[in-house]
């Protein structure tokens, strides 16, 4: 049988090998504008909390915006392929969230909460988070992130009350909604390359 | 002169070919998803899948999400192993090097 085929035919099949696997290993998921909505729901839930001084401002804001993140999910990953890094990314968000919500609804209850240590706790988990995914995707740009909130996680614990709310504040902006907006482009670029240099393969 | 090795000829098919590269690197994968992927046809799809199922390459569910139909295939360690097996003939033949994980 294999007298029959020529070198190219056979080297063809080695790129087809080759470009499939690298296709289903590359990332399916599109995820930056969950960073995004999360970062305008941290701004929601302070301006709610500060100007309408309601209790329920943060658990509210986190609920529905947790409530939100789900449903959209579900519905964008029902045809997407499931892989071990897509579980893995999903896993550590899905746990800090978890983590965050009970802690600070803790604290909430408790009366313990007040704005170093939440800024602090909220950063250090975050920076965790996203040091783990920025050193398993090998993402540059995600290691950044997680290095503004790691350190203002650590500033939180040494500035004034008005500097701890700025610092947040800023790392949301630059986190949560510049990074966001930049991964948004970044899929959106990735999808277009592919839809330019992808043709059918036949039987 | 050394005797050539055989390549499986269910694997050789393109379509199949590319289809089992794609299960070996996620572990399910959605008729959808790899007809996108591939940008084969429904019909030609589901023939070649059906000719790996049969060979016991991949295995297939079926179940409703959201009350949609969802048709989900994995490959098989039998699929690795021909998979792997493939790509050793492939390299002998034209002495290349590729991974397969």
């Amino acid at each position: 049988m294999t007298g029959n085929f020529e070198g190219n035919e056979l080297k063809d099949r080695l790129n087809l090998i080759e470009s499939m696997i690298a296709e289903g290993r590359r990332t399916t998921e599109s995820w930056g504008w969950t960073f995004v909505l999360w970062g305008v729901a941290y701004y929601v839930a302070i301006a709610w909390s500060a100007w309408g001084n309601s209790m329920v401002a943060w658990p509210v804001t986190m609920t529905a915006a947790g409530v939100l993140t789900g449903a959209v999910a579900s519905r964008m990953t029902s045809s997407k392929p499931e892989t071990t890094i897509g579980r893995a990314m999903g896993s550590i968000w899905i746990a800090l969230g978890a983590s965050i919500f009970v802690l600070m609804m803790s604290l909430a209850i408790s009366g313990r909460l007040d704005t170093h240590v939440s800024v602090a706790v909220i950063g250090a988990m975050l920076g965790m988070a996203n040091l783990t995914s920025s050193l398993i995707l090998k993402w540059t740009m995600q290691f950044g992130c997680a290095v503004v909130w790691l350190a203002t996680a650590v500033a939180a614990c040494f500035v004034s009350d008005r500097q701890c709310a700025i610092l947040f504040l800023a790392a949301i902006f630059v986190c949560q909604i510049v990074f966001g907006i930049y991964a948004m482009i970044s899929e959106s670029r990735r999808r277009d390359l592919q839809k330019g240099s992808k043709g059918a393969v036949h039987a | 002169m050394p005797e050539l090795p055989e390549l499986n000829p269910v694997i050789h098919g393109k379509l199949r070919l590319a289809l089992l590269s794609l299960l070996v690197s996620v572990e399910e994968a959605e008729f959808t998803w790899l007809r996108a992927k591939t940008g084969s046809t429904d019909g030609n799809l589901g023939a070649q899948l059906q000719k790996l199922e049969e060979a016991g390459y991949v295995t297939v569910e079926k179940r409703f999400v959201q009350r949609k139909p969802q048709t989900l295939y994995r490959m098989t360690e039998a699929g690795r192993a021909a998979l792997t097996e493939y790509v050793r003939a492939l390299r002998q033949l034209l002495g290349g090097a590729i991974e397969v994980s």
